[in-house]
């Protein structure tokens, strides 16, 4: 028989992460190459399964931050380390680093969004001599919803940050939307550049015409979508647009072909 | 080679062939329809001529049969999941042209696209072989001949239903024995050449009229008049969506089992994430999804052939009846709009400039 | 002019009295309220002829032809007599002799009917069919009765407001493998009915106890998971009525029962009304029948011989909700009872 691609397997949970009041980061035990921005289909008996972003990677593990919302994900917030979380993955495409590397970067991420793009931004972390430079506004609604404070902490000694919340005055944080800070990036001063933005569909709409109006060439803008999937492998439909299906081309897309995306 | 059979000798090949076959064909179900004293036909096993609908067209389509409305992937405990298993016999489907077309663009979704199978649609697919019932005129709502989908050579038998007997070809030759001492005919089934309805196909060549289309005000006359009720796609024979879940089989027990059910794109939640985002929020803006998958998008992704194949079961069952045929024409109308008024516009320009 | 007319008599001949002097109107009866058009240019040469040019549809689905003077009644009674053998004998097999004296009474009214299943999404039966079965058992009566016959629990046909109202109800089948928890049928259910449908592990149940059987389920369901059981199921509601003193809508009766059932009980109607009326024949509302006779009474008569099928269910015991337009209407001087 064929290889079943639907049949999900275990890992062991190593460690759970509280980010926030709602959120989670789960780490699990898994030897899978795994490329930045990618997805795995989680499920738990009982449940159901849903497509995460894998938020860091590293020898043998890997983790997934969780939000609970839905009925899928609430299930997850009852197990412990040394329980098993089911999946299969990882699916999708991803941010093209090779293509980033000796350039300057721009990540720009909003809320849970700031997810898919950790890895990516703790690979540069770790290797800061592959980049010319990295800038990274993160935005958030509010203090209680800051999502990977020890990282965003790290960040600020190799990146230039700017990190925002949505309506509320905290130290070390500015107020209003993230695209409200793209202004300040000094692109013009970049000889070559890549901008990555992932959030929410409004966030990714608007930081992205942002973006253009301050000069950024089409090409050179990645984004992320997240959508409904049953499969992740191209059968189910729920994440198709047009003739794309997110799942296979997706989900990052260059934004000369995310624009013509029309749900 | 083709042979004249009698139903009563035709009943016999088929209890010899339900030795070997799950045989599917339409069948009745008595004051089972949407109304009341309404029948409904739809695919199920056989095991005689007579339970054969052959004289009118079924409410739903065959695909039931290979990619079931309800179906387990796999039963899991705690500690593992163990794939679901399917019957070991072989599966013969009375079939028209239109819907042996159709499965092809099942197996275009199932076994092409992403480049991995799927094996839950494989596992019953390569058990089918195709019976075709020979449709030379359709019905009012059929479209088949405009989606080029009208003929097939992809049968194993084709048969002519006549008064007291049957006309079978016989071309897969597993099932001459069958028919060895029956009296030889030169029948070879006719195709339908012409539809009461024809459908133009939209020319969506370039993203700035696909844009364009997205935009159109025809869309939201759909608003007011589709329920959202997915009968259009429940009786497709090329819709293939569907949606996974989890059930478990006591409320304290640890064993269950995961299944996947048809999804229909006109449903509010098709596209919504958990959080309650959707993306298609209008039912109008759902059947523009719909009817650009039928009949642009499927398409342009995988270049053969057109995923709407027009056997217009989607206009028979629509209760609000909503003509998927009208649908295709008034998009292909506005579409020939956009472009005269784009044609318009540029010799327009070149004028100012002359 | 100088009249003298027997006018109970003209009554009891579907000749209803008018404000004017010595003129009537005709009331021709339409069981369940459908027949062919072309029985219209006879209601049209009849009112152009011996009527005032109009006609009336009357408020129990009769022909009524107001206008029509005392002197020609016989004239009239005689052109009828084509219609009434058409329509009592041909359509209903009513057991009767047609002469040229027009309707022998006017004792059972009108059955009335919704249009039913030969027309309507919604309906449950052929209301036309059964309306005209049971024209056959109560036509021509002199004891009083009105009927009327819906297709669906809607109740379109008022069969509430009737002294028997008979509403046609199907058992819904569930076939949980195809369905598609699309939801419709919940929010139908919900929206149109009791609301008996919920999901539960990605499919439906139902609370069986409190479902009409309506059938929205079946019509809004896109895979033909709901289908209606093609046995015809009945719902009987005695006792309605409109009236002066103290309207009220009628109680469930019989529930779930077959169409055999139907027509016993209402096959039994003339010999309960004959024995609780004395054999006297009187115009009285089949509610005070029930009440004169008490429930537990009736129960017995309408039942006499009638076999119950398996599903049937019958009310134990009726609480009737009247209207009284006066408080303590039924509260009389004790010397005046009768």
């Amino acid at each position: 028989m064929s290889k079943n691609l639907l049949l999900p397997k275990p890992h062991e949970i190593l460690e759970i992460i509280r980010e926030t009041e709602i959120e989670y980061t789960f780490r699990v035990e898994a030897d899978l190459k795994v490329e930045h921005g990618q997805f795995f289909q989680i499920s738990l008996p009982k449940i159901g399964e849903a497509p995460i972003s894998v938020s860091a990677m590293g020898d043998n593990w890997l983790e997934f931050t969780i939000r609970k919302v839905g009925k899928v994900t609430n299930e997850i917030f009852n197990l412990r380390p040394g329980d098993k979380l089911f999946m299969r993955g990882p699916y999708g495409t991803s941010f093209p680093i090779d293509k980033y590397k000796d350039k300057d970067l721009v990540v720009i991420a909003g809320g849970t969004g700031v997810s898919p793009v950790r890895s990516t931004l703790k690979h540069f972390y770790q290797n800061p001599d592959d980049i010319n430079s990295l800038y990274f506004i993160a935005g958030f609604k509010d203090k209680k919803s800051i999502l990977f404070e020890e990282d965003l902490e790290n960040f600020k000694t190799k990146f230039n940050t700017i990190y925002t919340l949505d309506n509320e005055q905290v130290e070390g944080f500015e107020v209003g939307f993230v695209t409200e800070h793209i202004k300040k990036i000094p692109f013009d001063t970049f000889e070559d550049y890549n901008v990555i933005i992932v959030g929410p569909p409004a966030m990714m709409h608007f930081a992205a015409l942002e973006c253009l109006k301050n000069g950024v060439p089409e090409e050179k803008i990645w984004v992320s979508f997240e959508r409904k999937m049953s499969c992740a492998v191209g059968k189910c439909g729920h994440c198709k647009i047009d003739e794309t299906y997110v799942c296979l081309e997706g989900p990052v897309f260059n934004y000369t072909k995310a624009k013509e995306l029309l749900d | 080679m083709s042979y004249s059979v009698s139903v009563k000798k035709m009943n016999e090949i088929l209890k010899e062939l339900q030795k070997d076959y799950k045989v599917y064909a339409p069948k009745r179900f008595e004051k089972r329809g949407r109304y009341s004293d309404t029948d409904l036909i739809r695919y199920a096993e056989i095991s005689m001529v007579e339970e054969i609908v052959y004289d009118e067209k079924a409410d739903f389509s065959p695909k039931e049969v290979i990619y079931p409305i309800t179906q387990t992937l796999f039963y899991f405990t705690e500690h593992e999941y163990k794939e679901s298993k399917v019957h070991d016999k072989g599966i013969l489907i009375f079939a028209r042209p239109c819907d042996i077309n159709g499965i092809k663009r099942l197996d275009t979704i199932f076994l092409e696209n992403g480049d991995q199978e799927d094996i839950y649609y494989k596992r019953l697919r390569e058990k089918v072989k195709f019976i075709l019932m020979e449709c030379k005129e359709g019905w009012d709502t059929c479209f088949c001949v405009s989606m080029g989908s009208n003929q097939t050579d992809n049968y194993s038998l084709a048969v002519r239903f006549a008064e007291n007997n049957l006309l079978v070809e016989v071309k897969d030759e597993a099932f001459n024995n069958l028919f060895a001492n029956e009296k030889t005919t030169d029948f070879t089934p006719e195709f339908v050449t012409s539809n009461q309805v024809t459908v133009k196909i939209p020319e969506i060549d370039n993203k700035e009229i696909l844009k364009k289309v997205h935009d159109l005000d025809m869309w939201e006359s759909y608003n007011s008049r589709c329920g959202n009720c997915g009968a259009c796609t429940s009786a497709c024979i090329t819709c293939s969506c569907f949606t996974t879940s989890d059930v478990i089989y006591s409320e304290n027990g640890r064993a269950g089992e995961r299944r996947r059910v048809w999804a229909s794109c006109l449903h509010e939640d098709f596209t919504e994430m958990a959080g309650g985002h959707s993306f298609r929020n209008t039912p109008g803006e759902r059947m523009r999804f719909r009817t650009l998958h039928k009949v642009y998008d499927f398409k342009a992704r995988f270049g053969e052939e057109q995923m709407c194949v027009g056997c217009g079961r989607c206009t028979d069952r629509c209760p609000q009846l909503i003509s998927f045929a009208t649908t295709i024409n008034r998009l292909s109308e506005e579409v020939n709009k956009l472009k005269n008024k784009k044609v318009s516009q540029v010799q327009a320009a070149s004028k100012e400039v002359e | 002019m100088n009249h003298d007319i027997n006018i109970k008599e003209l009554q009891k001949n579907c000749f209803r009295q008018s404000k004017v002097p010595g003129e009537f109107m005709l009331q021709m009866r339409v069981p369940g309220g459908v027949i062919e058009a072309r029985h219209l240019s006879l209601v049209q040469h009849i009112a152009d002829t011996w009527g005032n040019g109009q006609f009336h549809l009357g408020m129990r689905q009769t022909f009524s032809l107001p206008g029509i003077k005392y002197e020609n009644i016989e004239a009239v009674n005689e052109y009828i007599k084509s219609y009434i053998e058409d329509i009592e004998v041909e359509l209903c097999d009513v057991d009767m002799d047609v002469n040229d004296k027009g309707y022998p009474t006017i004792g059972a009214r009108n059955i009335m009917a919704c249009i039913g299943n030969s027309h309507c999404i919604k309906a449950n039966i052929d209301t036309t069919t059964l309306a005209r079965k049971l024209e056959k058992l109560i036509f021509p009566s002199d004891y009083h009765i009105k009927m009327s016959v819906a297709g669906c629990p809607n109740d379109c046909a008022k069969a509430q407001f009737n002294d028997f109202g008979i509403i046609g109800i199907a058992k819904m089948e569930y076939d949980y493998d195809r369905c598609i928890c699309c939801k419709k049928c919940v929010e139908t259910c919900a929206h149109h009915a009791t609301g008996v449908l919920s999901v539960e592990k990605g499919k439906i149940v139902k609370d069986t106890c409190c479902c009409v059987g309506c059938g929205e389920c079946a019509t809004v369901c896109p895979t033909g998971a709901w289908t209606r059981n093609p046995k015809k199921f009945y719902r009987v509601i005695i006792g309605g009525r409109s009236g002066k003193q103290y309207p009220r809508m009628g109680k469930m009766f019989l529930n779930w029962v077959t169409e055999d059932v139907v027509l016993g009980v209402i096959g039994n109607w003339q010999e309960f009304s004959a024995e609780i009326l004395n054999h006297k024949p009187v115009y009285l509302h089949g509610g005070h029948l029930i009440d004169r006779a008490g429930y537990d009474k009736f129960k017995e008569m309408i039942l006499k011989g009638v076999e119950l099928n398996p599903e049937a269910e019958v009310a134990d015991k009726i609480y009737w909700a009247e209207t009284e337009y006066r408080a303590n209407i039924h509260v009389k001087p004790a010397c005046n009872t009768k």
